[in-house]
């Protein structure tokens, strides 16, 4: 790699170029609403995958119930609002505090679980959750949800909003596996019990990673309030629409990769997107159907060619895509 | 570190894709207007009947000119069931459609939450379906109810705590039940449901004996129907949607729970699909519904045939209906438009609608939290040999109610 790195974050030259075109993108091109709705999302996305990974990706502990902690940042926003009036802004900060609060309580019970078992524990929070809120009407509304009317209509202090943030979850993830803590995570996953017997204090470093982890889950899930200005506990503490896609969209990217999250959450609203259109109003409607099948076909794929996600195995998916070139060329 | 030149390339790509592909309301090709339904997911067999009866419309809508001279036309995006979809469905018709009218909105919290856009938009949105009562209560959008010029919601369907108002005459009249068990879908419908019910209860004297609820997709309805039949309640009342009702009422004919009447609160129970699932166990069972194809409402019947000439199967319930009549409102109005199809005007043509459909008379009154809220009457119908039959009220009936009924008999094979 010939690129010039900053000493302090390690910042390559094509980070800088993404972001300096994230930041000028929307000042180019006259995108619709719709197109920054995207993008927000895809942003969101970044956020709630990076969290993910750095507990299940880099810290080896799967978690199949991230939507509680997003949850659970979303209504730390709304709930205030709906009680005392007090603006869901500052969601922003108290969201992630909540979750944070909320995973180190979760960390006491299923961090004594490994595995397969983890990931059920997970899970079942994440539903409990959701059944909670949605039966503990004097709190949170239960299933009416609560509808806030956002602050702007227009979109782009949103998307300026998310990406500060994405980038933010992207920078701490980067520091915090470049530090000391980040190979305790590292050398957890790969074996807890040669970590342990190093001397590593196991249960907290895996609750720093909860910890980190369930901030920004929290604080996108504050962001989604935010900006949609609707929330209900089918929502939020979504299994399949928030748990599962969550780890999908670090599996395509790339487990236990930086950038990993991102190109997965790139793929995924591309894809999403692409499909519930119908290929933007061309294809035939019942195409917009399939969105989802094609989304798991996607999954299927990347797990049995390319374990590593795209970013993981970049180098194998350019060397597939090269042999294949090279036949074409030979025929 | 070609991942991040690649990714930044598709960036852009993407970016350039679509920032060219929006486009306008011309002068004078077709009016579009913006329709939002749940096209997959699985409230998609409620969103298929309501595009059908759009179509249906719209057809013989052009076929008859047009809205004064131009074609009307619509644009459905699929929201999924899903509120954020749905949302960003709604953008997308506002942003890059233009449409200047939105209608259709079927689940309570994909309308409400779509409904925040177009009120933060300022563009009409004529709901047909959504029924929480909040939709038309301005106080949810930081409105009173005398900013009538300043809310852009309207809605043609009754919201749901008058859904049951239909069925009080029955109950006091023929059933005279004491006691009631309510077994309610866990989201907003059926939790207000339920709760409106219970208030039509006391007021008919009737004791609730219990209330249960459970999640959309439950498989085993066993135990809360064993807990229901062991409290012998008169009537059971049901609120679900059509594959969970279907559900209930053959899991309730496996446990030989007989109570003297099982009533469903409309949604699931009026459906084609709810006889279809269940089967056998459809038979005899009792709901509300918002209309019936052999009231008396001009073209309430035709619309029935041609929806069932066109698309086959076993033709619509009320559902179809609302977008059937849906149509016909939005056509009422454009033509009161002189010309000017934009949002205000549009507004302002909205709250002067006094027009008769399919579905019933359709004005835009305000009572109560409510404003632009259509009202309408009830009625109860009845699965009879097979048949979805209208019973309630007496003088619209045309068929004899069933009561009381041996379900040992009505249900064996």
């Amino acid at each position: 790699m010939e690129e010039k790195k900053t000493k302090l974050l390690d910042v390559s030259k094509t980070e800088w170029i993404i972001l300096a075109s994230a930041i000028v993108m929307p000042f180019i091109f006259d995108f619709s609403p719709y197109i920054q709705g995207l993008l927000i999302f895809i942003l969101l996305w970044v956020i709630l995958g990076s969290s993910w990974n750095l507990l299940a990706g880099f810290t080896g502990q799967v978690s199949f119930g991230h939507a509680a902690f997003f949850g659970m940042g979303a209504y730390a926003a709304a709930i205030p609002m709906l009680h005392f009036k007090i603006s869901p802004w500052w969601g922003l900060l108290t969201g992630g505090l909540a979750a944070v609060i909320l995973g180190y309580l979760l960390g006491v019970l299923v961090f004594r679980l490994r595995g397969p078992y983890l990931a059920l524990g997970t899970l079942a929070s994440g539903e409990i959750l959701r059944l909670v809120f949605g039966e503990e009407e004097w709190l949170t509304n239960g299933h009416v949800g609560i509808l806030y009317m956002t602050t702007w209509v227009s979109k782009y202090p949103y998307y300026f909003i998310a990406l500060a943030l994405a980038v933010c979850a992207l920078i701490s993830v980067k520091l915090v596996m470049k530090s000391k803590a980040g190979f305790y995570f590292l050398s957890i996953r790969e074996d807890e019990d040669a970590a342990e017997a190093l001397g590593i204090d196991t249960k907290k470093y895996k609750n720093v990673s909860m910890a980190i982890s369930t901030f920004w889950a929290g604080t996108a899930g504050a962001f989604y309030m935010i900006y949609m200005g609707f929330i209900d506990p089918e929502v939020v503490f979504a299994l399949h629409n928030i748990s599962i896609i969550t780890i999908l969209v670090g599996i395509i990217g790339g487990v236990g990769t930086i950038w990993g999250p991102a190109i997965g959450a790139l793929i995924m609203v591309f894809v999403q997107e692409l499909f519930r259109s119908a290929i933007f109003g061309i294809a035939p409607q019942w195409v917009s159907g399939l969105h989802a099948l094609i989304f798991g076909v996607l999954v299927i794929i990347v797990i049995l060619y390319l374990p590593g996600g795209v970013v993981g195995d970049w180098k194998l998916l350019l060397k597939k895509l090269k042999l294949s070139k090279s036949l074409e060329v030979s025929k | 570190m070609k991942v991040f030149k690649v990714f930044s390339l598709l960036l852009i790509t993407v970016g350039l894709l679509i920032s060219f592909n929006s486009c306008g309301q011309s002068e004078t090709g077709p009016i579009e207007i913006g329709v939002l339904l749940p096209l997959t997911g699985s409230q998609a067999n409620f969103g298929e009947m309501e595009k059908n009866s759009f179509e249906l419309a719209k057809e013989e809508i052009n076929k008859a000119g047009g809205i004064n001279g131009r074609k009307l036309e619509f644009v459905y995006e699929d929201d999924s069931g899903k509120p954020d979809v749905g949302r960003a469905g709604a953008e997308k018709l506002i942003s890059i459609n233009k449409v200047q009218l939105l209608a259709g909105g079927y689940s309570y919290s994909v309308t409400f939450a779509a409904a925040a856009v177009a009120q933060q938009n300022r563009i009409p949105f004529l709901v047909n379906t959504g029924s929480v009562d909040k939709i038309t209560q301005p106080e949810d959008f930081n409105l009173t109810t005398e900013d009538g010029d300043k809310f852009y919601i309207y809605r043609l369907n009754p919201p749901v705590s008058e859904y049951a108002s239909g069925l009080e005459g029955m109950l006091s009249e023929v059933i005279k039940p004491s006691t009631v068990y309510i077994i309610h879908e866990n989201t907003t419908f059926g939790t207000k449901g339920a709760k409106a019910f219970t208030k039509t209860c006391d007021k008919l004297g009737l004791k609730v004996l219990g209330t249960d609820s459970y999640s959309s997709g439950t498989v085993d309805f066993k135990p809360l129907l064993l807990n229901a039949k062991k409290t012998n309640p008169d009537i059971v009342y049901m609120i679900s949607y059509v594959m969970d009702a279907a559900l209930l009422m053959k899991q309730s004919r496996d446990l030989k729970f007989y109570p003297k009447m099982f009533i469903g609160a409309g949604a699931g129970f009026t459906m084609p699909a709810f006889k279809e699932n269940a089967g056998k166990a459809s038979e005899k069972v009792v709901s509300a519904t918002l209309w019936h194809q052999t009231l008396p409402i001009p073209g309430a019947t035709k619309y029935f045939d041609d929806y069932v000439a066109k698309f086959g199967g076993d033709g619509p319930d009320y559902h179809g209906a609302e977008a059937y009549a849906s149509a016909y409102v939005i056509k009422d109005v454009l033509e009161r438009c002189n010309g000017k199809y934009d949002s205000e005007t549009i507004k302002k043509s909205l709250d002067k609608t006094d027009i008769m459909t399919a579905f019933g008379p359709v004005k835009f009154q305000s009572y109560g939290k409510k404003i632009h809220q259509n009202k309408m009457n009830t009625y109860v119908v009845q699965w009879i040999d097979v048949n979805l039959k209208l019973i309630w009220p007496r003088d619209l009936a045309n068929a004899e109610i069933h009561y009381p009924i041996d379900w040992a008999k009505v249900w064996a094979e």
